[in-house]
């Protein structure tokens, strides 16, 4: 049993670091780019687009390294489901709108992704590994024998 | 040591955004493509601001107006006269206007959302495209209206028909 565990763990950590890590190395070296994804759900003020988008591409870079290297694997987790949970609601918030942009959310995906429902209930399968990472992410290792 | 193998989580949270945001800040600093605090048409501009008095005149003298704003608040409702040029369909679009923006005495561009500035955009653009005369009307279409501009709205649709 903590086998498994320790498997889905492993499973969970690498899965979620190769998402965050595939979702932000675009937005870090395109940072115009990415900036003009965040301001088409207009919901930042002009002045504070551009910072937050180019945090935003940093904290998910940071997470998927620290998930890849498995180094504070529950905080990196928790801003894992963080950072998820706002990008569901963004996407609901589209979704409702109406607004029919690309969310943004991974590179090469013009017109093929749109804000919205579905790309939110992407997310939501993202945040199980996120979730069980936060609840057994840093688990003690287990004891060796003598 | 044993703080940085397992600090507190909301500590260990706090130092990961400090990373992400001092590598944000350095990698923006230091490479080409970065961007600054605010968009390039608005921190640098080449277009010159226009006050809604001064638009009223210029539009009188044969100004061009240009609604920078998404095809679908353009149809919704614009200056009378203006035409559409959105960054979005800039590309598509310039050719086919570049004449008659070359024609125009001047050109006033307008339009703006909470977290964009596509009149700045395009307004921008127009200048590094050569043209002399671009300006940015600082007012919104409702003040506008008011100081006597034509507004056109999409009438709504007959239902039945």
């Amino acid at each position: 049993m903590k086998r498994l565990s320790r498997f889905i763990t492993l499973g969970a950590r690498l899965f979620l670091a190769g998402v965050f890590l595939y979702a932000s190395y675009d937005k870090v070296w395109n940072p115009a780019a990415f900036a003009s994804a965040v301001a088409a759900y207009d919901l930042l003020p002009l002045w504070a687009v551009n910072p937050a988008s180019v945090l935003l591409a940093w904290l998910e870079l940071v997470v998927g390294l620290l998930l890849l290297a498995g180094v504070w694997v529950r905080p990196a987790a928790a801003w894992a489901a963080l950072l998820l949970v706002m990008f569901m609601g963004l996407l609901v918030y589209a979704g409702l709108t109406g607004a029919g942009y690309d969310c943004g959310c991974f590179p090469g995906q013009e017109g093929g992704h749109a804000a919205g429902f579905g790309a939110a209930l992407r997310d939501l399968g993202f945040l199980l590994p996120a979730l069980w990472l936060l609840w057994r992410g840093e688990s003690a290792p287990a004891r060796r024998r003598p | 040591m044993s703080l940085l193998r397992r600090p507190r989580l909301p500590l260990a949270m706090a130092l990961i955004l400090l990373a992400a945001a001092g590598g944000g800040l350095a990698f923006n600093l230091l490479m080409p493509q970065g961007v600054g605090w605010l968009p390039e048409a608005v921190a640098r501009p080449l277009w010159r601001p226009l006050e809604l008095a001064r638009a009223v005149r210029l539009r009188q003298q044969g100004a061009l107006m240009v609604d920078a704003r998404d095809p679908g608040h353009y149809k919704a409702a614009h200056l009378r006269g203006a035409v559409n040029l959105s960054p979005r369909e800039r590309e598509l679009l310039w050719p086919l206007l570049e004449p008659q923006l070359r024609r125009a005495p001047a050109v006033v561009v307008y339009g703006r959302y909470r977290s964009r500035w596509p009149a700045a955009e395009i307004a921008q653009f127009l200048c590094r495209q050569g043209l002399r005369r671009v300006y940015v009307l600082q007012a919104t279409l409702e003040q506008c209206r008011a100081a006597g501009l034509p507004l056109r709205r999409r009438r709504p649709r007959r239902q039945g028909s």
